[in-house]
């Protein structure tokens, strides 16, 4: 059966880290599901193991609690690992997790990234701190990293897309289905009819009128 | 079975009242356990090597000298001798000169030194460790075998007819031991020359040192000498004993809280489970350390780690009492009556010249030979 183990470095409870994570491990489980797979997915909250975390770090070893989930972690399919953003990278309970890890425990890993932060001006952190980390543990780093700032939560649609996006392709990673491969926008098949856009009403359409406009008879 | 205890020879601060020892007084106090260790009837004084500060043994055969020359049974030892930065010709030379002057009652322990700064100040790499303790060792084997030596490696100059001296008394190196708590590397060392393996497992969870202590039992008995339960093997142990427990625990705590190598880290409770610490009364010393014979097999020397983390002289050696009165004769009964004949007991001078006349098993082992050797071994 397919393992994938989510790790999340959230703080608070409840937590939106908690929660980004969750919505990941959801939308994977579910277009895994759609293509007959039945994945076994563990949520560690490494909150949990702050002090093991910290007294592995003086002693040298590491509780028997914390080495099952360190084992845990070696043997999963896939990992999603997501963490806040703290001072323009992963909390330092993040990067302890993996400062005790074995550095060959995620070779070949599929890994889906994921980070939370106040505001999307931290959103590059995924790809300037906790990318690097993974490649220097070789795992195989999924194209889409999920950032979901505070005002993400609020406007779903796009947050929701990301997601689908990230899990379609650990998914594929894992061998349950094809990705569906994200295509340019044809910047003609939806333009914004003019009156509207001087009138400032829209910005965006609705689905049903993006339907109309972009069915291919091109008329507007 | 052979008792004793292991010091590192740290100057720590006692946390109960802020007082930090000189070095003289901590260089007094390792001679005075010392010489406590042997009128309290321990079979073992070790002391540890080390180059810098906050540790004082740093040239162990003079101690060790003086130390003997006020003694008369005790064993003296090292835990560890760092054969990686230390020229295996004055090894070889400085313990040979030991042995004769305590007569006979002095072996070593092996360590590589895992303080990368200090190799350099002795033009040394710690990248280079294993490698170092293996030709070093190998050089040191043969000096103490062989009378002349014509020898090249590459870690040091060349040796053409060289005769290391004084020879080893009654022609017998003193036995050796080799120090890891992380490489299997060590362990197969020291399987290879049949030496002894001292697994220091005093900081890390029991199963790791299972593994390793397996190891070199298989090699031990792969290599031909003698079967797996034969294999000599040392182990550490930690313990602060109090008449009753809670009274050891409530004295020993700052201390532990406080200690160089653990200390702001996990409760002593966790780390009592997790590691063979024992902070309690006697009888619960003696039935921990008894657990010790069913994880890893009958064993040859057990050291205890009694002097550290600022614990003051005074303490100590009330410990060193508890342990020689109430705690020592009853292992010491209970081991040897579990021990099988056919395991031997701890290695010392007059059983080993013993040997030597009995089976003249003491050859050297010289790399050039060694693909013959290891087929005779083979067969």
């Amino acid at each position: 059966m397919t393992t994938i183990v989510v790790l999340t470095a959230g703080m608070s409870q409840p937590s939106s880290t908690r929660l980004l994570a969750d919505r990941l491990a959801e939308a994977t489980g579910r277009v895994l599901r759609s293509s007959g797979h039945e994945p076994r997915v563990e949520v560690i909250e490494l909150r949990e193991y702050a002090r093991d975390l910290a007294n592995h770090f003086v002693t040298g070893f590491p509780s028997a609690s914390l080495k099952a989930v360190l084992d845990e972690v070696s043997d999963a399919d896939a990992l999603i690992a997501v963490t806040p953003i703290f001072s323009a990278s992963y909390s330092g309970l993040f990067k302890m997790f993996f400062d005790v890890l074995d550095p060959a425990a995620l070779v070949g890993t599929p890994v889906l990234i994921g980070a939370t932060g106040g505001s999307t001006r931290h959103s590059l952190a995924l790809d300037h701190a906790l990318r690097p980390l993974f490649a220097y543990l070789r795992a195989v780093v999924m194209p889409t990293g999920v950032f979901a700032a505070s005002e993400d939560w609020a406007s779903e649609g796009d947050l929701r897309t990301r997601i689908n996006r990230a899990a379609e392709e650990l998914a594929a990673a894992l061998g349950g289905v094809r990705a569906t491969p994200a295509r340019a926008a044809d910047a003609f098949a939806d333009v914004v009819p003019f009156e509207r856009l001087l009138a400032g009403t829209h910005t965006r359409r609705s689905k049903a009128e993006s339907r109309q406009v972009g069915d291919g008879t091109g008329q507007i | 079975m052979q008792f004793g205890i292991f010091s590192v020879g740290d100057v720590t601060t006692d946390p109960t009242n802020g007082r930090t020892p000189t070095e003289r007084e901590r260089i007094k106090a390792m001679v005075e356990i010392a010489l406590k260790a042997e009128e309290v009837g321990l079979d073992v004084f070790a002391t540890g090597e080390h180059h810098n500060p906050p540790f004082v043994p740093s040239s162990p055969t003079t101690m060790l000298g003086f130390i003997a020359a006020q003694t008369e049974k005790i064993i003296l030892s090292t835990a560890t001798t760092l054969i990686t930065t230390n020229d295996p010709v004055k090894i070889a030379e400085d313990y040979a000169m030991l042995q004769h002057l305590a007569d006979g009652r002095v072996d070593l322990m092996m360590g590589r030194g895992n303080t990368g700064p200090v190799y350099p100040w002795f033009g040394q790499d710690i990248r280079n460790g294993i490698a170092l303790a293996v030709e070093n060792y190998n050089l040191l084997h043969r000096l103490w075998r062989e009378d002349v030596v014509d020898w090249e490696g590459q870690f040091r100059t060349p040796l053409q007819s060289f005769t290391a001296t004084p020879r080893p008394l009654d022609g017998v190196p003193p036995f050796v031991w080799h120090g890891s708590i992380r490489s299997p590397e060590i362990a197969e060392q020291a399987a290879f020359y049949g030496d002894g393996f001292f697994a220091n497992h005093i900081f890390w969870p029991t199963d790791h040192f299972q593994r390793l202590i397996e190891f070199y039992r298989t090699r031990f008995e792969h290599y031909g000498h003698g079967r797996a339960d034969q294999a000599i093997v040392g182990l550490g142990g930690q313990v602060f004993i109090k008449k009753n427990s809670q009274d050891a625990i409530r004295e020993f705590r700052p201390y532990f809280d406080n200690a160089p190598v653990y200390g702001h880290g996990p409760s002593l409770e966790d780390f009592s489970s997790q590691t063979p610490l024992t902070v309690g009364s006697p009888q619960e010393v003696i039935e921990r350390t008894l657990t010790f014979r069913q994880q890893f097999g009958d064993y040859q020397r057990q050291l205890f780690l009694a002097d550290h983390a600022g614990l003051p002289l005074k303490t100590v050696l009330e410990q060193l009492d508890i342990l020689g009165e109430e705690v020592i004769p009853v292992l010491r009964k209970e081991f040897d009556a579990l021990r099988p004949a056919h395991v031997p007991d701890g290695p010392t001078h007059a059983a080993r010249v013993a040997q030597q006349v009995e089976t003249g098993d003491l050859e050297s082992r010289d790399p050039a030979q060694l693909d013959a050797g290891l087929e005779v071994t083979s067969r």
